[in-house]
C-alpha cells in the first residue's frame, strides 16, 4: 500500500503554502516531511488526510485516487501534535472509538482495545480520563487509537514536539520499533532533523512549500542538493564560507583541530569552547567569520587561545553563491 | 446536508427573526389606510413621515428618549465603576474559606429575584425619600440590576488573564489599582465592551420599574411612554410604531458596534471549559 | 491579616452595599408585610391562604408550563441554529448578527410588534393566512382562552431563542478543534461527530444556558403584561402577574408579599438544584 502525492498545490488567499509537490511513499516505508516552521509540511499532511482540499493535484492511497474522498473514507489514521484525545471519554473509550464507529461487536472491540493497550503499555490506564494522564501517556493513547484499526497509512503531525527532551528520545525508539512491527506506510511531519535522521527510510525536505530533496537520510546528509538542505541537517550545522563565486560548506566533524602550530593549516582563535562530555565543540574565530568544529570530549581551551585547523577536502561541499545549488 | 439546503434554512431563520421587526417599521412608515390592508403589504407602499412627526412633536416621545438615554448611560457607568473592582477583587485576591464562592453565589442570586418582588418595597422606600419620579433614582435601581451581571462576567474575564502580567507591573512599581486600570483593563476591553453593551441594553429596555417609579412625564422613559399608549382605547398604531422604531434603533447601533466582541465576550466570560 | 482583608474588602464594599440596600431592605420589608394583616396586626393568614387559593395554583401552573415549554423550544431551536450557522462557511458573521435582533428589542416594542401580528382582524398573521385562503375565524391567538398561553410562549421563543443561540455558539467556538478533526479521520460522519463529541463537550454550556434562561422565565412579566395583561381571564396569568394584580389592583400588599416569598423560595430551590447538577456534571 503506497501513498502518493502528485502535483499538490494549496493556497490560502494570496499565500501559496504548498507549491506543486510530488512524492510517493512506498509500501511499508517511513517517510519524513522535514522543514522549518511554516514551510508547508503540515498543510501537505492535512491534504493527504483530507482535512484540507488541494487546489491542484491528486492523492493516491494504494493506487486508488482518494483526492475527492472525505477523511473517514480514506482508511488512514492520524496522530496530532496535541494528541487530540476526546476529553470526555476514558482511555479505553478513546482507543475504541474508531471501532465503535464501524459498528464492530462490543466483545471484539473490548478484546482489541486490551490488546492494543498492552502493546503500548497502557493496560493499567484504561479507565482514566485524558486530563489525568502525563504527556507521554497521552501520546501513547493517541498512537493506540491510530493503530487499532490497522489502517492503510499513518499520518503523524509532529507527535513528539510537545514532549520534553528525554521523553522525546524514548518515544523515538518506541516509534521505530512500532513501525518495524506494523510495517504500515507512514508520513511523518517534523521540524526536528534528529527525528528525521533516526526515523526515516527517506526524508522529503520541504522549503517554502516546495520539495527540495527526497532521499535516504544518509544521502541527504552526505550529498545535500543545495545550501538550505546542507544547513538544515546536522547539529551543529554545517559551516559556510564565501570563496569567490562559490560558497564552501564543511561539517564540524570534518574539521581537524590542533592547538599546536601546524604549518599550512588555517589559523584562528578560540571564541568559545563547549565540553559536552562525549565530545567538545570548539567555535573558532577566523577574521570576521566563525567556524564550529568537533573534537573528542575532555578538551579544554582558554578563550582567545590560538588554534590551527584544516578541512577534510573530500568532504567539502561547494554551492553556487547565487542559486545555492550544489556544484560539481 | 447539502450546503444550499443549510443556507436556505439559515435564511429562513433570519426571515422569521426579522420579518416581525420589519413589519413594525412598515407600519411606522405607512399611511393609516394602508396599515390593515388585505392582503398585507410588505414592500410596495407609499411612505409617510406623519407618524414620526406625531410621535416626537405632538407627543413628548423626544423627551422620553432623552430620559432613557440619561438613565441607561448613567446606570451603565455606575455599574462598571462599582462592579469592575468588585469582580477584580473576587478574581485575584485571596479570601478565607468559602467566602469567594458564597459571595459569588449571593451576588448571582440577586438575579433570581422577580422584579415584582422588589418593586413594592422599593416603591415605598423611594416615596419616603421623596425620590419618586426621579431619573437618578431609577438609574441607581438599574445599577443594582446590572451589578450581578457585571461582576459575574468581568470576574470570568479577569480569571482568564494570567496574573503574572499584573505582578510584572507591580514589580515595576504600579499599585494594585494602577495595575488594574493600566494593564488588565486594556487586555479585558473586549469583555468590558460586551458587558457595557449588555448593561446599556438592559437599562434601555427596562419596563416595570420605570413604570412603577414614574409619576409624571418628567420621570418617564421611552418604554413606559410607549406602553401608556398601548393601554389606551384608541391605539395610535402609527405613532406607537414610530416610537418603537426609534426605541430599538440605538440598541441595534450599540450591538452592531460591538458585535465582534459579543460572541467572543460571552465565550470567555460565561463558558468555562 | 485583618488589615489586608479590610483593604481587599474595600474593593467589594460599594457594590455589595448597593446590592444589599436594594435587596436586603425589600426582603425585610416583604417579610414584615407578609405577616401583617390588613388591619395591621400579626397574622399567618396570608401564607395559609396560599394553599387554598386556586388562582395561585393556576398561576403557578401557568408559570410552570410557560417555563418548561419555552425553555424546551428555545433550547432545541437555539442548539439547532447554533450548529447550523457554525457549519456554514461564509457569511457566518452575518447570520449571527441578524439572528440576534429579536432579543435586543425592548419588551415594549416586542409587545407592540406581536399585538400587531396577532390581532385577529387586522393583524398581519391572519391577514397573510387569509390571503392564502385560510379561514381565520377561529384563530384568535392571544385573545383566545385556549390559545393565549401558547401564543405568548411563542413570543418568548421568538424573542429569546437568539439568547440560547448566542450562548451555544460561544460554547461551540470554545470547543477544541483537533479532537473534532481526529473524529473525522477516525471515521465519524458529521452527525456522529456532533452526537459523540460535540454534544457531550457542550454539556456544561447547555446547563448554564438552561439555568440562566430558566431563572428569567420564572420571573417573566413585561411581555405578557403588555400583550394580554394576564388574560383572557387568567389564561396567561403567571405568578408575577398574579402578584401584580394582588398588589396593585386589590392593594393587598400582605398577600402579595407572602406570594412573592413563596415564589422566590420555589425559584431558589429550583435554581440550586440545577446549579448542583451543573457543577456535578462538569467535573
Amino acid at each position: 500500500m503506497s501513498l502518493a502525492l502528485e502535483g499538490i498545490t494549496k493556497r490560502f488567499g494570496d499565500f501559496t503554502a504548498v507549491d506543486s509537490v510530488t512524492l510517493e511513499a512506498r509500501d511499508g516505508e517511513f517517510v519524513v516531511l522535514l522543514g522549518p516552521s511554516g514551510c508547508g509540511k503540515s498543510t501537505l499532511l492535512r491534504v493527504a488526510a483530507g482535512l484540507e482540499h488541494a487546489d491542484a493535484g491528486r492523492v493516491r492511497i494504494g493506487g486508488r485516487d482518494v483526492t475527492e474522498m472525505e477523511p473517514r473514507d480514506r482508511d488512514i489514521a492520524m496522530v496530532f501534535q496535541s494528541y487530540a484525545l476526546y476529553p470526555h471519554m476514558s482511555v479505553a473509550g478513546n482507543i475504541a472509538y474508531p471501532l465503535r464507529i464501524r459498528k464492530r461487536p462490543a466483545g471484539e472491540i473490548a478484546a482489541e482495545v486490551r490488546r492494543t493497550a498492552s502493546t503500548l503499555g497502557l493496560a493499567d490506564l484504561l479507565e482514566r480520563r485524558p486530563r489525568e494522564l502525563s504527556g507521554g501517556q497521552r501520546q501513547r493513547v493517541a498512537l493506540a487509537r491510530a493503530i487499532i484499526r490497522r489502517p492503510k497509512a499513518f499520518l503523524m503531525d509532529e507527535p513528539l514536539s510537545n514532549l520534553d527532551a528525554r521523553l522525546r528520545v524514548e518515544m523515538r525508539f518506541e516509534l521505530r520499533r512500532l513501525h518495524h512491527e506494523l510495517k504500515t506506510v507512514t508520513l511523518y511531519v517534523t521540524h526536528d532533523q534528529a527525528e528525521a535522521m533516526t526515523l526515516a527510510d527517506r526524508i522529503a525536505v520541504i522549503h517554502n512549500g516546495r520539495l527540495v530533496q527526497f532521499d535516504t537520510p544518509a544521502n541527504i546528509y552526505h550529498r545535500p542538493a543545495n545550501l538550505f538542505v546542507a544547513g538544515f541537517l546536522g547539529s551543529p550545522s554545517m559551516n559556510f564560507m564565501e570563496d569567490g563565486k562559490v560558497t564552501l560548506g564543511v561539517r564540524p566533524e570534518d574539521i581537524e583541530v590542533s592547538f599546536d602550530q601546524r604549518p599550512g593549516w588555517r589559523s584562528g582563535r578560540v571564541w568559545v569552547c563547549e565540553d559536552l562530555g562525549n565530545e567538545t565543540l570548539v567555535r573558532i574565530a577566523v577574521g570576521a567569520d566563525q567556524v564550529t568544529a568537533r573534537m573528542p570530549g575532555g578538551v579544554g581551551a582558554a578563550f582567545d587561545a590560538p588554534v590551527w585547523f584544516r578541512f577534510d577536502e573530500a568532504k567539502v561541499h561547494r554551492f553556487d553563491q547565487a542559486t545555492g545549488e550544489k556544484k560539481r | 446536508m447539502k450546503t444550499a439546503l443549510r443556507y436556505a434554512l439559515a435564511a429562513l431563520a433570519v426571515a422569521a427573526a426579522i420579518a416581525p421587526i420589519w413589519w413594525l417599521v412598515t407600519i411606522s412608515l405607512k399611511r393609516e389606510i394602508d396599515h390593515f390592508a388585505s392582503p398585507p403589504v410588505w414592500i410596495a407602499f407609499q411612505p409617510t413621515l406623519d407618524h414620526y412627526r406625531e410621535a416626537f412633536f405632538l407627543r413628548p416621545f423626544g423627551a422620553y428618549l432623552w430620559h432613557s438615554a440619561l438613565v441607561a448611560a448613567g446606570s451603565t457607568i455606575l455599574a462598571l465603576v462599582l462592579g469592575v473592582p468588585a469582580a477584580y477583587a473576587l478574581a485575584r485576591f485571596r479570601w478565607p474559606g468559602q467566602f469567594r464562592d458564597k459571595v459569588g453565589f449571593w451576588i448571582l442570586s440577586q438575579r433570581m429575584l422577580p422584579p415584582i418582588v422588589t418593586c413594592v418595597p422599593l416603591l415605598l422606600m423611594l416615596r419616603q425619600l421623596r425620590l419618586l419620579d426621579s431619573l437618578a433614582a431609577l438609574a441607581v435601581v438599574y445599577t443594582a440590576f446590572n451589578l450581578p451581571f457585571v461582576i459575574w462576567m468581568m470576574r470570568g474575564f479577569f480569571e482568564e488573564i494570567p496574573a503574572e502580567i499584573e505582578e510584572a507591573a507591580m514589580l515595576d512599581g504600579e499599585s494594585r489599582l494602577g495595575a488594574l486600570m493600566r494593564v488588565v483593563l486594556p487586555i479585558a476591553s473586549p469583555g468590558l465592551a460586551a458587558t457595557a453593551v449588555f448593561c446599556l441594553i438592559v437599562a434601555w429596555n427596562e419596563f416595570l420599574f420605570a413604570l412603577m417609579l414614574s409619576q409624571t412625564q418628567h420621570g418617564t422613559t421611552l418604554p413606559v411612554g410607549i406602553a401608556s399608549s398601548v393601554t389606551q382605547y384608541e391605539i395610535k398604531w402609527g405613532a406607537m410604531s414610530a416610537a418603537g422604531v426609534v426605541a430599538m434603533a440605538p440598541v441595534f447601533l450599540f450591538a452592531a458596534v460591538v458585535q465582534k466582541y459579543l460572541v467572543r465576550g460571552l465565550s470567555l466570560g460565561a463558558v468555562k471549559g | 491579616m485583618t488589615a489586608r482583608l479590610a483593604r481587599q474588602g474595600l474593593w467589594l464594599a460599594p457594590a455589595v452595599a448597593l446590592l444589599a440596600a436594594l435587596s436586603i431592605y425589600p426582603m425585610l420589608y416583604l417579610l414584615r408585610v407578609s405577616f401583617t394583616a390588613l388591619d395591621g396586626g400579626f397574622t399567618l393568614d396570608h401564607f395559609a391562604r396560599l394553599f387554598q387559593d386556586r388562582f395561585f395554583a393556576a398561576a403557578a401552573m401557568n408559570t410552570a408550563i410557560y417555563t418548561v415549554v419555552a425553555l424546551g423550544l428555545e433550547l432545541v431551536l437555539g442548539l439547532a441554529l447554533a450548529v447550523l450557522v457554525d457549519s456554514l462557511g461564509r457569511g457566518r458573521a452575518f447570520f449571527r448578527t441578524a439572528l440576534l435582533a429579536p432579543m435586543l428589542l425592548p419588551p415594549v416594542v416586542v409587545a407592540v410588534i406581536w399585538r400587531l401580528v396577532y390581532n385577529p382582524q387586522f393583524g398581519v398573521l391572519n391577514g397573510t393566512l387569509r390571503s392564502m385562503g385560510v379561514d381565520t375565524s377561529a384563530l384568535v391567538w392571544a385573545s383566545g382562552q385556549s390559545t393565549a398561553l401558547l401564543s405568548v410562549i411563542l413570543v418568548d421563543v421568538w424573542e429569546w431563542t437568539p439568547f440560547m443561540f448566542l450562548l451555544l455558539t460561544a460554547g461551540l467556538q470554545a470547543l477544541p478543534a483537533e479532537p473534532l478533526e481526529a473524529a473525522r479521520v477516525d471515521g465519524a460522519t458529521a452527525w456522529r461527530v456532533f452526537r459523540d463529541i460535540k454534544l457531550p463537550l457542550l454539556k456544561s454550556t447547555i446547563f448554564l444556558a438552561v439555568l440562566l434562561r430558566a431563572m428569567d422565565l420564572m420571573r417573566v412579566f413585561d411581555q405578557i403584561f403588555l400583550i394580554t395583561g394576564g388574560g383572557p381571564g387568567i389564561a396567561t396569568e403567571t405568578m408575577s402577574l398574579y402578584i401584580y394584580r394582588t398588589a396593585f389592583r386589590f392593594f393587598n400588599f400582605g398577600y402579595a408579599a407572602a406570594m412573592s416569598l413563596a415564589g422566590l423560595a420555589l425559584a431558589v430551590f429550583f435554581a440550586r438544584g440545577l446549579l448542583r447538577l451543573i457543577t456535578a456534571r462538569a467535573r
